[in-house]
């Protein structure tokens, strides 16, 4: 029963963790951890286990650890003499919690190092032309008008609107089928 | 050098001329330098006007500017942009003589130095009639219009938060001539899988034209 508590309030405290560190959840404090998932340790002993989880967590994501380097850094870990190392269930408690949060963990790194705008939608409709004020035919045919949402990291969405003719469309394609050149290219090799 | 920034309101097309032309003279001490840098921002201006090019590109003028050792505010340069893209486009709609176009540039300010009023008035009898013609067959858009794409394919490393990211990422600088005539530049980047889909939407967006 104890251990059961334990490794369900030891599973807690590392979700706690990833929700403030890398899932940009603010409610999360550490105060809020120890209330509800160590009401009864001594506040330095929590802050202790907080400090030293969050350093293993730490030390995992920016390896983005593999399976094998995982459990050979848990090993190495658990052999540690004297307060430095970590308990078997806390390293079964580490190994569950990467195997199932190691992707999300990585997209959240990855989106805290792009600092250019993103793409965040894209919409778009095709309209056709049929008279303008103008009366010349020379813009009749099919007109396609996109909106696409670009943002920073935590700033709001910035729209740009664009019209393309069909030979706009057709110059855009081909520079996207030579990126996609180039990336079946380069990703194959890695 | 002091930039001063001026302030275009649209529709009365009221501005602070003196402070225009104070910066126009702040362009550079040597007057004959002076009058062929603004004499160039107006053929850039004139041959876009003419039809001859699809948009203003400031970021190509103050790039220019810089080779030749003018640093020109780019906040200001929009500014002299915006003011001359309206007094040319106004002139070439009512289809004013050089003379006449002086005469209402000085109505609006006395600021104006004779060096830069000749400028003007000598491009404007070269290129007004023309500029005046294109205004009748030039569609005007009614947003913008996608100029020229660049593209990059990176690959992020290594960061401090992550050291192995290995994530290939494509990044695109959109030029885009907006409807005054201006041309802007956005850029944004894109996983791999996010870049797959944007090209799978414009093959949506071909297909649907080809039938329409």
């Amino acid at each position: 029963m104890a251990d059961v508590d334990a490794a369900k309030s030891l599973s807690g405290l590392l979700n706690g963790i990833a929700q403030k560190v890398y899932y940009n959840n603010s409610d999360i404090t550490e105060e809020l951890l120890k209330t509800e998932l160590y009401p009864e340790l001594p506040q330095e002993e929590f802050r202790a286990l907080h400090e030293k989880m969050k350093g293993l967590l730490k030390s995992i994501a920016t390896a983005d650890m593999d399976h094998a380097q995982l459990e050979a850094f848990l090993t190495a870990q658990t052999k540690k003499q004297g307060g430095g190392g970590v308990s078997a269930e806390q390293a079964a408690a580490l190994s569950r919690f990467w195997k199932s949060q190691r992707i999300r963990v990585r997209e959240s790194l990855l989106a805290q190092s792009r600092w250019e705008p993103s793409l965040r939608g894209l919409s778009w409709r095709v309209d056709l032309q049929t008279a303008t004020s103008r009366g010349d035919a020379a813009h009749s045919g099919p007109v396609a008008l996109m909106e696409l949402e670009l943002g920073k990291v935590g700033q709001d969405s910035e729209f740009v609107c664009l019209e393309f003719d069909e030979a706009n469309i057709n110059q855009v394609l081909k520079k996207m089928a030579e990126i996609q050149e180039s990336i079946d290219r380069i990703v194959h090799r890695t | 050098h002091c930039f001063l920034s001026c302030k275009v309101a649209e529709g009365t097309r009221k501005l602070d001329v003196a402070k225009l032309s104070t910066l126009l003279r702040q362009l550079k001490a040597d007057r004959q330098r002076r009058c062929q840098q603004q004499s160039h921002v107006c053929q850039h201006i004139l041959t876009y006007l003419q039809g001859q090019t699809r948009g203003v590109d400031s970021a190509e003028i103050s790039d220019r500017f810089q080779s030749a050792g003018v640093r020109l505010d780019h906040d200001a340069l929009q500014d002299i942009i915006r003011f001359l893209l309206l007094t040319f486009r106004s002139g070439g709609k009512s289809n004013i003589s050089g003379d006449e176009l002086v005469s209402k540039l000085e109505e609006g300010s006395n600021k104006w130095s004779k060096a830069s009023l000749q400028v003007l008035h000598k491009l404007w009898s070269e290129h007004g009639a023309l500029v005046h013609t294109q205004q009748d067959v030039q569609a005007m858009l009614s947003i913008g219009q996608l100029v020229d794409m660049q593209w990059k394919l990176g690959m992020a490393v290594s960061s401090d938060s992550c050291r192995s990211l290995n994530s290939p990422y494509v990044t695109l600088l959109l030029k885009i001539v907006e409807p005054s005539g201006q041309i802007c530049q956005r850029s944004f980047e894109m996983t791999v899988p996010q870049f797959q889909n944007f090209h799978k939407q414009f093959k949506e967006i071909a297909a649907v034209m080809e039938t329409v």
